[in-house]
């Protein structure tokens, strides 16, 4: 364009000359003006890139830092934080026969060798078997998870098909510890049984798992409960053995184990047999421990009103070609203290008939009897409940704790509604938070509570559940001895022994359910089967050890005043 | 070449330009050689908090509720403290003090003004037993070091005191 400008300027004369120069001027101030606006663009750019790199540069990276430590599963920890299941990046043994390359064999010494040095290092191995997977040269797990000091070892095999791959597994540091509460996360990476399956959503979702989820359990007391609970089971021989203990204000359980466990870090054949939860999913006729429940529904709609009265109770009754008597005679008359601390099945039954049957079954229905229990895990076993109208018979059974099957968590959720005043409230393995708990429902009277709670602890002072009596606690409670139903009716000798109790009486806390399934008669129970003597030293030997971790100081200063109450009671041995 | 204004300016204007895509390519160095700073001390970050998890879950494994259990049943026998061994408070505490007579009535407390200063004139430090200053007690002679040599002298001094009271 400007080549044809300087031919017009050259060929036309001086008028052209001026226009030439002015369009040539025009040119260069728009030149000038483009390069200005191009160096304000550029300064406009450069600017804000500063200001970008200043200000926004390390957004992307904070994001980067947060899903890098998240983890694939969340946590799930205990009421303080301690974690009982987490993500853990643990070391898996591979065998890549690959990794040396090249056509030769896949290990730098022969297999056998390197079976061996193996098995040195995990002795259940088999050298045979090892030896011909080595030698088949297929890629595969050796072993799922192994040790950081294993894998030093293995490192040091100079074995370059032996890879150990960090791969991120769920694991469970307190080992077989809670593992019915916690259930286990099986190789299709979905939670089973326990709260794994329950959060199994929560656990997996990106935006929820970061944050662990927290129980209600306390890993202390679970650990003493499933340790006195062991220990319940070798002095007895007893088929297992389940415990609760249950905050009585909030519903809070704050351990409950079924025994024998299982160990979710390695779920195997023998394993699988243990999985089934005795606390949640099993129903038994827990028997006498049924007993304060009746009384405290009597006292409640006001059949019973002295407690002083006297029953019957040297014969047995015969209703409807049915006996119900006592293990042992107990004298011609008992009144209430008295058939408690002796646990009288004849005298219980006389309170029941006078109570009537709608009475006891609206009390059953309110305390979740007719109902599975309430808690979250997945697997709740549905209470053997006489259905329609209860007979005089079911009415006077049901009032002993037989004929009527519950597991034990329902009971531990009825002494709870016994002895806090009388609310009942559904039992919970998530942490509560203060001022949270649910509202519950209204079964007892609160004198009618106060008035248990004389009872439950006068049983302890007095009666069958003496060896639960933790000096300075204060326990209340009562024992069961049922015997299990089997081929044309009762089996004498296997019996379900419970002792369910709470503490301190004075202001209760917290209850606590212990359970033998059939123990028998050892030295260190004195020969007998019955909860006296096997499930109440459990108790006795248990709250010592979780009370002060509970926040309940013993105290032999303070206790329930049962002094309006022993007056009534003949000194005497029950059970 | 003769310089002209316009070209002048140009050539200056030029220089500007390369001196701002200098700075800014500078600054953007610069910039990036401190995301890489953060982004390696971020890895090294992850890689310790990784670490600690490990470490973390580890001690936790070998110190669980199983573990503890088996430790104190073979190498401590602890039990459980009894309700003797607890104190709720102070005033528990200095009940403890003296055991009170069988009749002897509630312990009367009174309001008590602080006893004359006593910090303005320090006793010198006296022996409990023979209520001497230190300073009047016999120095003590210097135990001879225990070699095998003299073993059975020190043997043969403590045996025949073990009776005694002192």
């Amino acid at each position: 364009m400007s080549a044809i400008a300087v031919s017009t300027a050259v060929s036309s004369g001086r008028g052209e000359l001026v226009s030439v120069r002015r369009r040539s001027l025009l040119m260069a101030k728009w030149r000038v003006l483009w390069v200005v606006a191009a160096f304000t663009v550029i300064a406009i750019a450069a600017l804000l890139r500063i200001m970008f790199l200043g200000l926004f540069e390390d957004a992307p990276t904070r994001q980067q830092f947060g899903t890098t430590l998240l983890p694939e599963r969340g946590d799930i920890v205990d009421r303080h934080g301690v974690p009982l299941a987490r993500a853990f990046p643990a070391y898996a043994l591979w065998y890549n026969p690959a990794a040396l390359g090249g056509d030769g064999p896949p290990l730098v010494r022969s297999p056998r060798e390197v079976a061996e040095e193996l098995v040195g290092i995990f002795p259940d191995l088999e050298v045979e078997s090892l030896t011909a997977r080595l030698k088949e040269g297929r890629p595969g797990y050796l072993r799922r998870r192994i040790l950081p000091e294993d894998a030093n070892r293995i490192h040091a095999l100079g074995e370059p098909a032996l890879e150990f791959p960090r791969e991120t597994e769920r694991f469970y540091p307190q080992g077989s510890m809670a593992a019915h509460i916690l259930g286990f996360v099986g190789a299709d990476g979905r939670g089973h049984i326990g709260m794994e399956q329950v959060f199994d959503q929560r656990l997996t979702d990106p935006a929820q798992r970061g944050t662990p989820a927290a129980l209600s359990i306390d890993t202390r007391v679970q650990g003493a409960l499933e340790d006195e609970l062991l220990r319940g089971i070798a002095d007895t021989d007893a088929k297992g053995a389940a415990g609760i203990v249950l905050d009585v204000d909030t519903g809070e359980v704050m351990a409950l184990a079924s025994l024998p466990s299982f160990n979710p870090n390695l779920i195997d054949r023998a394993g699988e047999g243990f999985i089934f939860n005795r606390v949640t999913n099993q129903v038994y006729e827990l028997g006498s421990t049924f007993k304060p429940i009746t009384v405290a529904a009597a006292i409640d709609a006001g059949t019973v009103t002295d407690l002083s009265r006297r029953y019957q109770s040297n014969r047995p009754l015969a209703i409807g070609g049915f006996q119900i008597r006592d293990s042992h005679a107990l004298g011609a008359s008992l009144n209430v203290p008295e058939a408690l601390i002796h646990s009288s099945n004849i005298v219980t039954a006389q309170i029941a008939d006078e109570l009537g049957s709608d009475r006891l079954n609206a009390t059953m229905r309110a305390l979740g009897m007719d109902q599975r229990a309430q808690i979250e895990l997945p697997a709740r076993g549905f209470p053997i409940w006489p259905k329609g109208d209860w007979s005089r018979i079911t009415t006077m059974t049901v009032s002993y704790g037989h004929g009527i099957a519950v597991t034990p968590l329902h009971l531990a959720s009825a002494y709870a509604a016994l002895v806090n005043g009388g609310i009942w409230r559904p039992a919970t393995l998530m942490k509560v938070e203060p001022g949270h708990a649910a509202q519950g429902r209204r079964v007892f009277k609160a004198s009618t509570s106060a008035r248990m709670r004389q009872l439950l602890r006068l049983i302890v002072d007095l009666g069958t559940g003496r060896s639960a009596n933790a000096a300075g606690y204060r326990v209340g409670g009562k024992t069961g001895s049922a015997e299990k139903p089997g081929e044309g009716g009762y089996r004498r000798t296997s019996l379900v022994a419970t002792f369910a109790s709470a503490f301190p009486m004075d202001h209760p806390r917290y209850v606590i359910i212990i359970m033998l399934d059939e123990p028998q008669g050892t030295a260190a129970s004195s020969g007998q089967r019955t909860a006296a003597f096997n499930a109440a030293p459990i108790v006795g030997r248990l709250v010592p050890r979780i009370g002060p971790l509970l926040g309940v100081m013993p105290d032999d200063t303070r206790d329930v005043d049962i002094s309006d109450l022993a007056p009534l009671v003949g000194r005497g041995d029950g059970e | 070449m003769n310089l002209t204004r316009d070209r002048l300016r140009s050539i200056g204007w030029a220089a500007v330009l390369l001196t701002c895509f200098t700075f800014t390519v500078i600054l953007t160095f610069k910039v990036n050689a401190v995301k890489s700073q953060v982004r390696l001390t971020e890895r090294k970050i992850l890689a310790i908090k990784q670490d600690k998890l490990l470490l973390e879950t580890e001690f936790e494994t070998r110190a669980n509720q199983q573990q503890l259990r088996s430790l104190n049943a073979v190498e401590f026998g602890y039990n459980p403290p009894a309700a003797g061994q607890y104190l709720e408070g102070e005033r528990q505490l200095a009940a403890l003090g003296k055991p009170r007579g069988a009749d002897a009535p509630d312990p009367i407390r009174v309001a008590s003004a602080d006893g004359p200063k006593e910090a303005a004139e320090i006793t010198p430090m006296a022996n409990p037993l023979t209520g001497k200053a230190m300073a009047a007690e016999p120095a003590k002679t210097k135990a001879k070091p225990t070699t095998p040599d003299n073993l059975g002298d020190r043997l043969s001094r403590s045996e025949p005191r073990k009776g005694k009271p002192e």
